[in-house]
């Protein structure tokens, strides 16, 4: 009972930090960004790569490259479609997502890449008669440590300011002198940053890397976001955190049945999605009148 | 939505029926259909197989181009024309030995190829039409990624319930089309009803409310039940595409129609140019042509005494780049989102 609940949290806190990433980015520039799993992906290669340096090194070198990879997609391709909807932008990052996918399967090969991060993470704690993974623990604390740093970042500096300005009013705040390719950039690295966290997480637990290594948490975490509130930070975490808390109560509850694990998720997400289309935390500069 | 993409560049009165914008596309096609599949059986083989996604893309584009909508979910109804061709033509003695868990209603089943595509059609388009009833109250974004969720919903199910298909596993010996002719007689059936549907008044209807969905609502326009009407539509076309594939490759299996179909199809439908039939054609030809020639440089081509091998997933490369370049540089496609014209466009510019 004890392991259900810490397995729903720390899959809930996983999943957070993953949509925290993707909203970040959505709140500034209404960009659902389907790459953002290449981006956990190439964390996850280079720790994979890296790790002989020793694993602070390894830490420091998988979310610089991260984050330089999420501004080098802002660079090349999503600032020059500042003026497209958002239909456009979530094709176009289709498109990122996909070419990276073939990109890194040309640089890395096919098949998994296999490697220990931090072997210590997968062992177990005994209290009496209940055991408890180290992993769930550690990712908990990584996902409590980091949302109170975005938290800190957001309610507190200057620059997250800017960035809670520009997400609920765009124009308005680019009016007020916030320079928007500045904030856009800022929110393209932490959501890198953001990317290596969730990439770290993965990589221990599972121990290999292949090309489509972030597809499914990025597709989870991409719905979490959106029924948790376009636009609103809190939203996105609080969806991202919602949709990894049920998936793992699903699969401890369904037992036999929880192959279908991602029918009911998926039934739940239409559900919410009709009854509230502008998310649970619902931010009035997205929504869309017909 | 203010997307450039979604829009069309003509005025609502260009889109009177034309007998060029009809019938240009269709000499094209078979035209090409029967030259390329005569070079050899590899070349047929190919030329089915893209006459199969060229269906599966005007499907795309009867629902997306005129309803401005996107919609991820498509490829769940080419699962569930697949899947029912499968069922309805592969013989019993194969369903008994190979999918033993199959519902026994299922497996005595057996009927010829033409009288299975009309129910895989009807199927596909029941579903699209039930589940069109819900998401088409949903528009933009939420609609992207409500389709989406029926997408997932679609795999998770027919990759894991066997009582109606293979599961995991490929559904084999599907009875195959004897001839290229019966592909690109439905290949061409299909754009005849894409393209009157457009111009129809419920298609001019449902354009304007992708132009201006306020301004069409004053005009009486009832933007769900067109939207419903183009979804199932939408579903029953890509339902026949699922079902032609099946046909086409002898065999279906629930990851034929998953993600990678999803973005190629789209990928060709946003590069010809969402908003117009002749669009979704020059797409769909556009996109085989590239992934042709880069296959064979895959496999290593000498050019003036080099020899060229490109690495595995270069095709993907190039494809993904175009898809983005094509939103960047021209974002209404290489068609600029117009019907089929003699003249050329670029002396054609309004």
């Amino acid at each position: 009972m004890i392991q259900t609940i810490l397995d729903a949290l720390s899959y809930g806190g996983l999943y957070g930090l993953a949509a925290l990433g993707i909203g970040l980015v959505f709140g500034v520039m209404r960009l659902v960004n389907f790459a953002h799993g290449e981006l956990i992906a190439i964390g996850a290669y280079l720790f994979i790569v890296t790790i002989d340096l020793g694993l602070p090194l390894s830490i420091l070198i998988a979310v610089t490259g991260t984050a330089i990879l999420a501004l080098l997609m802002e660079f090349s391709v999503f600032k020059r479609l500042r003026l497209a909807g958002p239909a456009v932008l979530l094709i176009a990052s289709f498109g990122v997502s996909v070419f990276l996918q073939r990109f890194y399967e040309i640089i890395f090969g096919a098949l998994p890449l296999s490697g220990q991060i931090a072997p210590w993470m997968t062992g177990v704690i005994e209290f009496g008669d209940t055991t408890i993974t180290r992993g769930s623990i550690v990712t908990i604390v990584l996902a409590l440590i980091l949302l109170g740093g975005m938290w800190f970042f957001i309610e507190k500096t200057t620059l997250g300011l800017q960035i809670r300005a520009a997400s609920s009013d765009f124009q308005t705040a680019r009016l007020l002198g916030v320079r928007s390719n500045r904030v856009i950039g800022a929110a393209f690295v932490f959501s890198g940053v953001l990317a290596a966290a969730v990439a770290f997480v993965l990589v221990t637990q599972r121990g290999s890397v292949d090309p489509l290594f972030g597809v499914n948490i990025t597709i989870l975490a991409l719905v979490g976001t959106v029924i948790g509130g376009l636009g609103s930070l809190q939203g996105a975490a609080l969806g991202g955190f919602a949709v990894g808390a049920t998936i793992s109560l699903l699969n401890s509850f369904l037992g036999n049945y929880r192959v279908y694990t991602y029918t009911w998720l998926f039934i739940l997400v239409i559900i919410v999605l009709l009854v509230r289309p502008g998310g649970l935390i619902s931010n009035k500069a997205v929504k869309e009148r017909v | 939505m203010s997307d450039d993409l979604l829009r069309s560049s003509q005025l609502p009165g260009v889109t009177r029926f034309q007998w060029q914008q009809l019938l240009g596309p269709i000499v094209v096609i078979v035209v090409l259909s029967y030259v390329i599949s005569s070079i050899s059986i590899t070349f047929t083989f190919l030329t089915e197989g893209t006459l199969a996604l060229l269906v599966m893309v005007l499907g795309l584009q009867v629902f997306i181009g005129n309803s401005g909508v996107l919609s991820f979910g498509q490829a769940a109804f080419a699962m569930v024309g697949g899947f029912a061709t499968g069922l309805l033509t592969v013989p019993v003695k194969i369903k008994e030995n190979v999918l033993d868990e199959l519902w026994e209603p299922l497996k005595a089943i057996n009927m010829g190829i033409w009288p299975s595509l009309v129910i895989a059609v009807a199927i596909g388009a029941f579903f699209a039409f039930l589940t069109g009833l819900f998401l088409m109250r949903l528009s933009g974004l939420a609609a992207g990624i409500a389709t989406f969720a029926l997408l997932m919903v679609a795999d998770n199910v027919f990759f894991n319930w066997r009582l109606i298909g293979p599961g995991p596993q490929v559904m084999p010996q599907v009875p195959k089309f004897g001839f290229v002719d019966e592909s690109i007689i439905l290949a061409v059936v299909v754009m005849v009803v894409v393209y009157l549907i457009g111009i129809s008044r419920r298609g001019r209807l449902l354009r304007a409310t992708r132009e201006d969905p306020l301004a069409a609502r004053a005009l009486g326009a009832s933007v769900w039940r067109l939207r419903v009407l183009f979804f199932t539509v939408s579903g029953g076309i890509a339902a026949l595409s699922g079902a032609m594939y099946a046909h086409h490759s002898g065999a279906v299996s629930a990851r034929d129609f998953y993600l990678g179909f999803t973005f190629t199809t789209l990928a060709m439908l946003v590069i010809g140019g969402a908003t117009s039939m002749w669009g979704a054609v020059v797409g769909t030809i556009a996109v085989t042509a590239i992934g042709q020639v880069l296959l064979e440089f895959e496999s290593g081509v000498t050019l003036g005494g080099i020899d060229i091998t490109l690495p595995n997933g270069a095709r993907g490369v190039v494809i993904a780049a175009a898809l983005v370049a094509i939103l960047i540089w021209r974002p209404k496609g290489i068609t600029g989102g117009r019907e089929f014209t003699l003249r050329l466009p670029f002396l054609n510019r309004p």
